[in-house]
């Protein structure tokens, strides 16, 4: 009986080869032909000619590029610390006896993450308007006005402003991953640390931050990869000004292919992009790895 | 969003009481020229209908496609209709695909890179041939040359890049009956200003391009004269790091960086901020292109009669040590409509085309928006009635076609990448933090680079 209603291996097969398909086509063919694009001059019409690895040559020259690369690193410190790290901390918090209405926090922590990141800029656009922003109003109010200024065009400060909101925006996503991971934890290990005289910050560093470490490596993972690819927030902000002191891989990218119809170097900054990202991705779980073994040793 | 379609209403609004009951009419209709194609013709523009309310240029072409539509029955257009900034990614994406559609727009800067892909078609002989040539104003043809062949009809309407929008009332306050022609003065004018907690010209660089197209391209031309930048454009030995172009970027950098003129925040809004800060009375003048007029005009209609009334216009001042054309505006058309060469296959369908793209920009389309709106576009109209116009519409009508001096629109010509990369270090240089001659030598290279 449950032979005759269980699909074939070739109906199977079948099925899952759809979404297999659909990732190849979206994903893999994509990736292999901005590969092969990127060994050529290609500026805007369907003349390319080959020029083997003059691009990369060119990209390892590029020095705003290498700029742009830069800045999504301090994207990634910037947010590993600012959306990881505050969401542990509040996911703490929460979890804590002390806190009522837990319901509500975790609604209210997540609700930005469900916001476009169009208007969340926008939003923060509004918060650092050196006219009618809430900062220089704030400042205004306190009697600080010589503090005030164009926040944007601060070049030193920049970076720093557009993290504030990508850390803001996606706090409450990793704090729903890492809250889902320490409720799988037995509470009895809590009540034991509990009666051992533990108090809230021993108890998140000793037994949370352990019991949950591979969550919080899949939380890293998925901010560096998320970081390494950041454009949508800061173009509405900046573009990547004033001049490129915000300037991001992903949007020199864009520049570069659709501001100068430059495909060819355009593919070429795609894969680098790919490349580089692995590598932080690969390099920050190795160096995880590498503390965790030695602390267990 | 919500703010543009409370633009667009109240430009609906204001469009529809100052212009007359019929107006919706051109006088010229589009001539119903016998095709032989019948068939699928696509086009692509970026004349939404958004804005096209409002905006004499969009209307115009609009009305004009519709006209030729309905006067062609056996041709099918599908139309591609799409936002400025989202058409230029997609045409530029197409283009790099080899799939254009039959009939686009053209932005004058990708001439010669797709002349030389052989991506459009040459139309020098239609258009030469065309019944309309002689009324064509030859100068808008310029950003669509390659070599001595051309290849699309200068679309929409000439508009400024460059305009100073000011209001009367504040600077007969400042002790200026009219605008100042000079920086200096503006400088004198600036100190008042201040005082008041005005702010003396708003400006808005926040997308990068505005100090290019709507400052520098004028600017520029002051120092150096229209034949630098028209050997700039053929290759015949005019650089960006000719003295003459680095003292119009030092002074751009003076103005920006040393004096108190322009609001502080100039390089993190844009020129939609920019515009409001005029609107709202913060600032006295305010520099930005004709779009930026329109809006003004709209909106200052509807919501503030007195100030509206006190607009005026004035070219950008002279700054002391330039040498050229005091009372130039860059204006011109920035793109055309060209043909996919994959249509010259057919030859009928090519014809179809052709005509469709001549009606875009001929009498149907220039007699519109001159009646209606009082702009131009490349076919001249004779004798402009601006008597039905109220006095700042004909005021701008002047100032731009018929009281001050021509100039290129720099971002109409050479190519995208090095104006990307003036754009940026322009940018830079106005926050202080480059000089003026690296900015230059930037140029230069990308120039010698991508041209």
């Amino acid at each position: 009986m449950l032979n005759a209603i269980k699909p074939s291996k070739k109906t199977i097969f079948f099925y899952l080869l759809i979404p297999v398909a659909l990732f190849v086509f979206t994903v893999f063919v994509p990736l292999v032909t901005a590969l092969v694009y990127s060994f050529f001059e290609w500026k805007g019409g369907p003349q390319k000619t080959f020029t083997g690895l003059a691009n990369y040559i060119t990209l390892f020259k590029d020095g705003t590029f290498w700029q742009s690369f830069g800045h999504n690193i301090y994207l990634v410190i910037a947010c590993l610390i600012g959306q990881v790290g505050i969401a542990f901390v509040l996911v703490m918090m929460v979890n804590s006896k002390l806190v009522k209405f837990k319901t509500m926090h975790r609604t209210f922590g997540f609700f930005p993450s469900t916001i476009a990141a169009v208007c969340i800029g926008l939003i923060w656009n509004m918060i650092y308007h050196n006219k009618y922003g809430l900062i220089n109003w704030f400042l205004t109010a306190i009697g600080r006005k010589d503090l005030c200024q164009v926040w944007l065009s601060n070049s030193d400060l920049v970076m720093l402003l557009v993290s504030i909101p990508l850390i803001w925006q996606f706090i409450g996503y990793y704090m729903v991953i890492i809250l889902s991971a320490v409720s799988s934890i037995d509470t009895e290990i809590f009540e034991s640390a509990s009666i051992d005289g533990a108090n809230g910050v021993q108890t998140a560093l000793h037994i949370t931050l352990p019991l949950i470490k591979n969550t919080m490596l899949v939380c890293m993972t998925l901010c560096i990869a998320g970081n390494m690819k950041a454009f949508d927030n800061i173009y509405v902000m900046t573009k990547g000004g004033p001049g490129t002191s915000s300037m991001v891989m992903a949007m020199y990218g864009y520049n570069v292919s659709f501001g100068q119809s430059n495909m060819g170097y355009g593919s070429c900054i795609s894969v680098a992009i790919f490349v580089l990202s692995l590598l932080v991705i690969g390099g920050s779980q190795a160096l995880v790895k590498y503390i965790t073994r030695e602390k267990e040793a | 969003m919500k703010k543009k379609q409370i633009f667009s209403t109240v430009i609906a609004t204001a469009v529809a009481a100052t212009t007359l009951a019929s107006s919706a009419m051109a006088a010229t209709p589009v001539a119903d020229n016998d095709l032989a194609y019948t068939g699928e013709l696509t086009i692509m523009h970026y004349s939404t209908s958004e804005e096209s309310e409002g905006n004499g240029g969009s209307d115009g072409l609009r009305t004009t496609l519709a006209a030729w539509i309905e006067a062609h029955p056996e041709i099918t257009v599908n139309e591609n209709v799409l936002a400025n900034a989202e058409y230029k990614t997609q045409i530029a994406t197409l283009a790099s695909a080899g799939d254009l559609p039959d009939v686009f727009m053209l932005q004058g800067m990708n001439t010669k890179a797709w002349a030389e892909q052989g991506l459009i078609v040459d139309l020098t002989d239609a258009i030469k041939a065309s019944p309309y040539y002689a009324d064509y104003e030859q100068a808008y043809f310029t950003p669509f040359l390659s070599g001595d062949s051309i290849y699309g009809y200068p679309v929409l309407t000439g508009g400024t890049c460059t305009v100073v929008v000011y209001d009367k009332a504040m600077w007969a306050e400042a002790g200026f009956d009219a605008f100042p022609s000079t920086w200096e003065d503006v400088e004198k004018a600036s100190e008042y200003f201040n005082e008041q907690g005005i702010t003396t010209i708003a400006f808005g660089n926040g997308g990068k391009w505005q100090a290019n197209s709507c400052f520098l391209s004028t600017l520029g031309n002051r120092y150096t004269g229209p034949e630098w930048f028209q050997s700039l454009i053929n290759k015949e030995g005019a650089a960006f790091t000719d003295e003459a172009f680095v003292k119009a970027l030092e002074e751009t950098k003076r103005l920006f960086t040393e004096t108190s003129i322009f609001n502080e925040d100039f390089n993190a809004v844009t020129n939609e901020d920019a515009r409001e800060y005029y609107i709202a009375g913060d600032a006295a003048a305010f520099i930005g292109g004709n779009w930026d007029e329109s809006y003004i005009w709209a909106t200052l209609k509807e919501s503030d009669e007195e100030k509206w009334n006190n607009m005026g216009f004035a070219v950008l001042p002279q700054p002391a040590d330039a040498t050229e054309a005091p009372t130039s505006q860059n204006i011109g058309l920035g793109y055309a409509v060209a043909i996919n060469s994959k249509v010259a296959e057919d030859p009928d369908k090519l014809a179809a085309a052709i005509d469709l793209a001549q009606e875009l920009t001929g009498p149907a389309f220039a007699s519109y928006v001159a009646e209606n709106y009082a702009l131009g576009g490349l076919t001249k109209v004779a004798d402009v009635d601006l008597s039905k116009f109220d006095q700042v519409t004909q005021d701008f009508y002047n100032w731009s076609y018929v009281d001050t001096e021509k100039c290129e629109i720099y971002d109409s010509y050479i190519n995208g990448a090095v104006w990307e990369v003036l754009n940026t270090d322009l940018q830079t240089m106005m926050n202080g933090e480059m000089e003026a001659a690296d900015v230059a030598a930037n140029a230069q290279a990308a120039y010698e680079a991508n041209y």
